[in-house]
């Protein structure tokens, strides 16, 4: 295995097994609300995983190595596409498993892999904001962005146990709208998070192409 | 190949500092030394033509290739060692040389570790334990052991003790012995390089001062040592650095052959004498005229 990606899909694999041990198993046994709440995790781990892998990263001693910084990019940006398509599978193979006992229906594919595609983007953009404004600035950003969607999460998933009118997200209006046809939305918003993941690889290539080297 | 790099008006500008139209010429079999003051530009002009940083104007080719087509080819020909080498801190030197080796294609893995035995730098060790001399040859023994056709050093022999200096000297000899590859080195005068280099640039905030082969210069730089009052005062106006001591006086001059005719009455009767130059002179020289 390539020594780049080898050493950052240590951090990619640990946070998805922790995701799938300590968050996974309740979207296999609790009620629905789980399907509404457990994917929000999700940008949580991948930005975590991130910036994790990054921490300690020595792009200084990959400049010496004849590998370019496109292909650091690119492996990078794999890395990151890989696991958010392994988060994505595990829970919506998840879900097509309780499929027929009502826990899940069209709507939370495609919520699934709305969150899904947003935690690619957030991750991608993490990945960028570390090459353009350094590690320690984009972790203060990202941490204080993640916790504060943490905490809407935590309200949320309280609200939905006490309050009959509170607003489940997989019913809201835009999901049901895709869920009428939900495998066309799925491959059609895992298109579109893909081709922004692309357009931010190609940002990403630019600007390491022009950075100093320990950048 | 008449040629093993060429860099063309090399430009770099950053907030409080300007590399400004900076031309490199490297031949097969040489060694080239860069030399200047602290803040000359030699680091970023070493980065620039080992594709650690780039150059807002100006061309670099190594092997008569450009970086931005062929940068893996290239890179797998440069051994690079950086003025404070950027390795991963937690991981230990046998971890380095594991990650390095499956990029290059002529890794010597047998090499790699004659070289830590030689240098005494242990595998087992953190990067983050082992001494700024030990970090630089650890950097060394992976710029020699990928089969580097052309090796680019950002003050090599800083951090080491006089036995491992003389040691890399004599390798860095050897290396260009075959009079196939090449050795880049940028460096303070005084630490021994400046013996080995054959083709001398001499910097100074930012700008290259003089280029020159080194012998060609050094019979050009002498130390004219003569009796007060020995030469005319505009053969002594004529020199630089200009020393004066009791009933003596040194100066030097960077035209030696243009002052020759006119020493020779003084030297004849003995009220001068010549004496070799050394690099460092004719660098305080330089760099305090310009």
């Amino acid at each position: 295995m390539d020594p780049i990606v080898r050493r950052s899909s240590f951090f990619y694999l640990s946070t998805l097994v922790i995701f799938s041990a300590v968050l996974g198993k309740y979207l296999g046994v609790d009620p629905w609300p789980a399907f509404e709440v457990i994917p929000l995790f999700m940008p949580v781990y991948l930005a975590a995983a991130v910036l994790s892998s990054e921490r300690g990263e020595s792009y200084g001693f990959l400049r010496m190595l004849p590998v370019s910084d496109r292909a650091i990019v690119r492996r990078k940006f794999g890395l990151i596409l890989g696991a958010a398509a392994a988060y994505w599978l595990f829970m919506m193979l998840v879900a097509l498993a309780r499929w027929n006992s009502g826990v899940s229906g069209p709507s939370t594919l495609v919520y699934v892999t709305l969150v899904c595609g947003c935690g690619l983007v957030l991750a991608a953009c993490c990945q960028v904001g570390i090459w353009r404004f350094g590690l320690p600035l984009t972790t203060g950003v990202t941490a204080a962005f993640l916790a504060v969607s943490l905490v809407m999460a935590i309200v949320h998933m309280v609200g939905l146990r006490r309050r009959a009118d509170w607003p489940v997200l997989t019913q809201l209006a835009g999901v049901q709208w895709l869920a009428g046809a939900p495998w066309l939305s799925v491959v059609a918003l895992a298109g579109l998070s893909v081709a922004v993941l692309w357009g931010l690889m190609r940002l990403g290539i630019r600007m390491k192409v022009s950075s100093e080297a320990y950048l | 190949m008449d040629t093993i790099l060429e860099a063309r008006n090399l430009t770099k500008q950053y907030e409080d500092f300007s590399l400004s139209g900076v031309s490199v010429e490297v031949r097969p079999g040489s060694i080239v030394g860069f030399f200047g003051p602290n803040g000359a530009g030699k680091s970023t002009l070493i980065k620039i033509l080992a594709h650690q940083a780039p150059a807002q104007a100006g061309s670099v080719r190594v092997f008569g290739l450009s970086y931005e087509d062929r940068e893996r080819e290239i890179k797998n020909r440069v051994g690079y060692v950086a003025q404070e080498p950027p390795f991963y801190a937690d991981k230990t030197v046998q971890w380095t040389a594991r990650f390095a080796a499956p990029y290059f294609a002529r890794w010597d893995g047998a090499g790699f570790y004659g070289l830590l035995e030689e240098f005494r730098v242990n595998p087992l060790k953190k990067v983050k334990h082992l001494s700024g001399g030990q970090k630089k040859l650890l950097s060394l023994a992976l710029a020699l052991s990928h089969g580097a056709d052309l090796l680019v050093l950002d003050e090599p022999t800083a951090g080491l003790d006089v036995v491992y200096r003389r040691a890399l000297l004599e390798r860095l000899r050897a290396f260009v012995a075959d009079g196939e590859r090449s050795v880049i080195a940028a460096s303070h005068v005084t630490d021994g390089l400046d013996q080995i280099a054959e083709d001398v640039y001499i910097m100074n905030e930012g700008r290259l001062v003089m280029h020159e082969d080194k012998d060609e210069l050094l019979s050009k730089w002498k130390w004219i040592h003569f009796r007060d009052g020995a030469l005319a005062p505009a053969i002594v106006d004529r020199l630089s650095n200009v020393q004066r001591q009791p009933f003596a006086v040194s100066g030097l001059t960077g035209d030696f052959a243009g002052l020759r005719q006119a020493l020779e009455g003084a030297l004849a009767a003995g009220d001068a004498k010549v004496q070799n130059a050394k690099l460092e002179d004719i660098l305080v020289s330089l760099i305090k005229g310009a």
